[in-house]
């Protein structure tokens, strides 16, 4: 039988690996952590983007919803023939509230649904249980669920605008691809029959029919041409249209939210990645120059630079197939999972995306490739070194003292002498030194950079929160006189104050001088202690305007020609109405809203300002447990008063709903941080073993002249922590672009304003904390391999 | 087998220029078994690796079995050192990682002169010849001085090179099994290699049909 032949230089490669598990190991979690990120983002990427590029399509996404009243089935008929309208569906809406507890209400939408099988626009599919819903039942989708806090077959409450109770079982779920989550939006979202016992005469739906175009799909101009023909029609037929809405064409309402998180986590994961990648050159360029002798004996005896480049290529490609091998798996279960996180902020469902082999097969080839190129460059040099300069050290340490820095650390005598010996050699070899702080300071400038984000977040929000000193918002299902609901909240104790602005909801006049969508019109009652906004320019309202109003920095997005000085057109019924910009407020929400005197309001509205529809209660006790109590309260009174309440918000519940949303930011900064600090703790371990490893002869001097074994450990730890301290302070000068163009950029995609500046020093002081513990952890092992070194086996290093 | 003409090398260090060799001519013809001696920092080891094109000279010629080698790249080079030249270190340079046999096998798989499937009875066999066929699956660490020198003469055999060099090759070595090596190259001789010895040991030169004398970068005697 033929006996197999390795080659010896290929035994060679193996058993090198095999010498040093410690630093082999090393470098495998090294590129395993490299393989992790990127492999997280692309398996990421590649379930979701097959699922995103069809669901929202698949939904057939109506382009326009015009609300109006009750319309017969010729008349939806008609509509459909109209000139350009592709499709329409009669859809409609029962806004209610769905009972969680005693006294414990949360805003309800129930779609009233003509043909379950047989729907033409933004079409939910069957999830589980029963298809269609009985009269009695109501399916929810399915992120609705745990918002509704229900069971399946129990019964879910619903009290209509009109202050009917119904009783509807929960018999299924679908999913409604095309909603926002429920849990983000903090709604139920249920679906009934066009029989439903819910719909009781009809008097508290909104009837919207939905249209989509024929052609354009993505012209909003285009969409709001064909809305209005509709309009025209149903106008002409006797009916009202009330509004007509126009969602951004061909968007899901959460796309920017999820194109952040894909380019936030995205980037995070190409710098891991990176970071891993010049960890690993810089681990071959220890590795070699601890071979460098052998790669000039091997010269001596007949070797070509080819032939000594391929023994460490091969190495690297062989640690490199076994962090793939390690990682691969690892980054599929994890993208696995993030996709499915992501999937979920848009409502999606990536359960039936195909096995992502194509990124498997990039994944595998980037794997191999980067850390093979990465190494090529000290690879080559080593190889290329002549026998003469391997064999007689002629490449080995340029001697301490030849730089203007440590002739200057030279002359430091103060310090104690095991200090100043690790302060000198941290210094010894600067590139190195570079490249582990610059790691470390990454990652500690990311993980700075989410608590500041947060921090920011909750300043924000506060301080938005703060500048609206009313406790309740309640809402009535009709308009009633301000004199009886004063009377009423007065004799409440639990009611300090109430103030009763009017509003209105009327068409924005846009750039191009035609209505768009509605801004919402609001009129504090002058000189009110309850609201003042800051200003971004100009001034606030006084008692004397009669029509100067304010606008919030929302409103800008929606016409960018606003500005103070100028004049703000809206229309309402039919009539344009406009107004001198006295001032332009910042407001942490995406709602555009124009501040204006009441009798302005009042105006459009054409109301007589003895009534109203809502009163801002300030209550005596300002914290959580007293806004819940007030707000039972007032609830029972107006019901003993036979007044239908249709909405009661305490404004820490809404400060809550807001924070809620940026956990997710949170989330997703910290875990991008934690990566990239875990990849800085292996630069931080591979630099002191590389120290260590270098210095095995200066170690064994110190072992020979006195030094115990601790001393020997605690100088690889000293090292450590004055890598550490120094990264941490180029951290912080990281950490201030970064948080400031992070709060930038979530300000804006949440709320459309920049967050203001802010970097905390609590999260600096964890940072430094941590960073300590880090520095520990990463020179225990090679504190303890110096420790163990004999005076004999360092000196005897050649 | 070598020729030496005119041959200077000059180091520039930090403390100024420094010449190792001042115009060498030296002739040594093939079956000889030369010993080069001479003081610490006469020069001899930089002669040496003149002759093994490990270092290049300053100006001057060196041809080693017909090659003019200060003409060659440093792979070509390597490769010709690989076939042509066998080399003995002082400190043994075996590859720690690597067994006693892949050690003498490592010279054959870097040139290719050998057939893959002839290379471990090869090796076999050279261990056999300088007497230590027994630690062919050893480790070197684990080995005697004396017994790693002998591997290290095994594969400087591997590509049976005409010439072997052999650089203070039992300066670590205590003086009983100096001479054991120093016996060996003797057989080397009669096999009619050519042996070129670097030493400081003018007593232990024992055997050698011719001794250069170095001193001060010039040929004394």
């Amino acid at each position: 039988m033929r006996r197999l032949v390795i080659a010896p230089r290929w035994k060679k490669v193996v058993r090198d690996i095999m010498e040093r598990p410690g630093r082999s190991v090393l470098a495998v979690i090294a590129m395993t952590a490299g393989v992790f990120a990127l492999g997280t983002m692309v398996v990421k990427y590649a379930t979701l983007r097959p699922v995103l590029a069809t669901m929202y399509g698949d939904t057939r996404p109506s382009s326009a919803t015009l609300f109006t009243d009750a319309l017969s089935d010729a008349l939806v008929d008609s509509v459909r023939r109209v000139e350009g309208v592709g499709d329409a569906e009669l859809r409609p809406v029962i806004i209610a509230r769905a009972r969680l507890g005693e006294d414990e209400w949360i805003p309800a939408v129930l779609f009233v649904i003509r043909d379950f099988d047989a729907q033409r626009l933004d079409v939910f599919k069957r999830d589980t249980g029963a298809w269609p819903p009985a009269d009695g039942e109501v399916l929810l989708e399915r992120s609705a669920v745990a918002v509704a806090k229900i069971e399946r077959d129990a019964n879910l409450m619903i009290r209509t605008a009109g202050g009917e109770d119904h009783e509807l079982k929960f018999a299924g779920t679908v999913h409604a691809a095309g909603l926002a989550p429920a849990w983000m939006e903090h709604v139920v979202y249920g679906f009934v029959a066009w029989s439903s016992s819910a719909r009781g005469d009809g008097s508290n739906e909104s009837s919207q029919i939905r249209i989509s175009v024929a052609e354009h799909p993505l012209d909003e101009g285009h969409i709001r041409e064909v809305a209005g023909r509709v309009k025209a029609l149903l106008e002409r037929e006797g009916h009202t249209v009330a509004r007509i809405d126009v969602p951004i064409p061909g968007r899901h309402p959460h796309a920017d939210q999820m194109d952040t998180f894909i380019y936030l986590l995205g980037a995070f994961g190409i710098l891991s990645f990176l970071l891993s990648s010049v960890l690993v050159a810089s681990m071959v360029h220890a590795l070699l120059s601890e071979q460098l002798r052998q790669v000039g004996v091997m010269k001596a005896i007949g070797a070509t630079t080819r032939q000594i480049a391929g023994i460490y290529l091969g190495q690297v490609a062989l640690l490199a197939t076994a962090a793939l091998a390690i990682g691969g798996p690892l980054a599929f279960f994890a993208g696995r999972a993030y996709a499915e996180f992501s999937a979920g902020i848009l409502n999606a469902d990536v359960s039936h995306s195909p096995f992502p082999w194509g990124a498997l097969i990039v994944l595998a080839v980037v794997g191999i490739a980067v850390p093979l190129a990465v190494a090529l460059g000290p690879v080559l040099r080593a190889s290329r070194i002549t026998v003469h300069q391997a064999l007689n050290d002629d490449l080995g340490p340029r001697p301490f003292g030849s730089r203007g820095l440590e002739r200057r650390l030279a002359a430091i005598s103060w310090l104690p002498r095991p200090l100043l010996l690790s302060l000198r050699t941290t210094f010894l070899r600067r590139g190195r030194l570079l490249l582990t702080v610059v790691m470390l300071a990454l990652g500690g400038a990311v993980f700075m950079s989410a608590l500041n984000v947060s921090g920011a977040w909750q300043r924000a929000v506060n301080a938005d929160f703060s500048m609206r000193r009313y406790d309740l918002t309640v809402r009535f299902a009709e308009s009633q006189p301000i004199a009886v609901v004063d009377e009423a909240l007065a004799k409440l104790p639990v009611v300090r104050d109430a103030e009763y602005w009017p509003g209105a909801n009327p068409y924005l006049i846009g750039p191009n001088g035609a209505p768009g969508s509605t801004i919402a019109m609001t009129g504090p009652t002058p000189g009110s202690k309850l609201l003042t906004l800051p200003l971004l320019d100009g001034r606030w309202l006084t008692p004397g305007d009669t029509n100067a109003v304010v606008i919030n920095n929302a409103a800008l997005i929606r016409n960018p020609k606003l500005r103070v000085g100028g004049t703000i057109e809206v229309r309402n019924n039919g009539t344009t109405h406009a107004f001198p910009i006295v001032g332009m407020v910042k407001e942490m929400a995406p709602m555009a809203v124009i501040y204006a005197p009441p009798r302005a309001v009042l105006a459009v509205t054409g109301a007589d300002g003895e009534q109203t529809r809502i009163a801002r209660v300030v209550t005596t006790e300002h914290t959580e447990a007293g806004q819940l109590g007030a707000s039972r309260e007032v609830e029972r009174a107006f019901e003993a008063m036979e007044i239908e309440v249709t909405g009661m918000q305490s404004m820490l519940d809404v400060r809550k709903g807001i924070l809620d949303h940026l956990v997710i930011i949170l989330v997703v900064l910290t875990m991008a941080s934690t990566l990239v600090v875990f990849v800085g703790g292996l630069a931080l371990t591979s630099t002191l073993s590389i120290n260590v490893m270098l210095r095995t002869r200066e170690i064994g001097v110190l072992g020979a002249i006195g030094a115990t074994p601790r001393t020997i450990s605690s100088h690889v730890w000293i090292e450590g922590l004055l890598i550490g301290l120094m990264s941490w302070i180029v951290a912080l000068l990281i950490a201030a672009p970064v948080s400031w163009l992070l709060e930038s950029v979530t300000g804006n995609m949440f709320f459309k304003a920049p967050l203001a500046f802010f970097m905390s020093l609590q999260a600096a002081l964890i940072w430094l904390a941590l960073i300590v513990v880090l520095a520990t952890l990463s020179s225990l092992y090679p504190a303890w391999r110096a420790s163990r070194l004999t005076i004999r086996e360092a000196l005897s290093t050649t | 087998m070598i020729r030496m003409q005119a041959v200077t090398k000059t180091y520039e260090t930090a403390a100024g220029s420094f010449a190792a060799l001042r115009g060498i001519d030296l002739e040594i013809r093939a079956g000889e078994m030369v010993a080069i001696v001479g003081r610490s920092g006469s020069g001899k080891s930089t002669l040496l690796n003149m002759v093994a094109g490990i270092d290049r000279p300053t100006s001057g010629e060196v041809a080693v079995a017909g090659t003019s080698i200060q003409s060659l790249s440093h792979d070509r080079l390597a490769t010709w050192r690989g076939r042509s030249v066998g080399i003995v270190f002082q400190f043994f340079q075996l590859l720690p990682t690597l067994t006693v046999i892949e050690n003498v096998m490592l010279p054959m798989d870097f040139c290719g002169a050998i057939p893959p499937n002839a290379r471990r009875d090869r090796a076999l066999e050279l261990l056999d010849r300088v007497g230590v066929p027994e630690q062919a699956d050893k480790l070197p660490s684990t080995l005697s001085g004396g017994q790693q020198q002998r591997v290290a003469i095994a594969r400087a055999l591997a590509n049976d090179p005409p010439l072997i060099l052999a650089d203070e090759p039992t300066g670590n070595l205590d003086s009983s099994t100096g001479e054991a090596v120093f016996r060996l190259f003797g057989d080397l001789v009669a096999d009619g290699k050519t042996v070129v010895i670097v030493t400081h040991e003018r007593d232990a030169v024992s055997g050698v049909s011719r001794t250069v004398t170095l001193a001060d970068g010039c040929v004394a005697s």
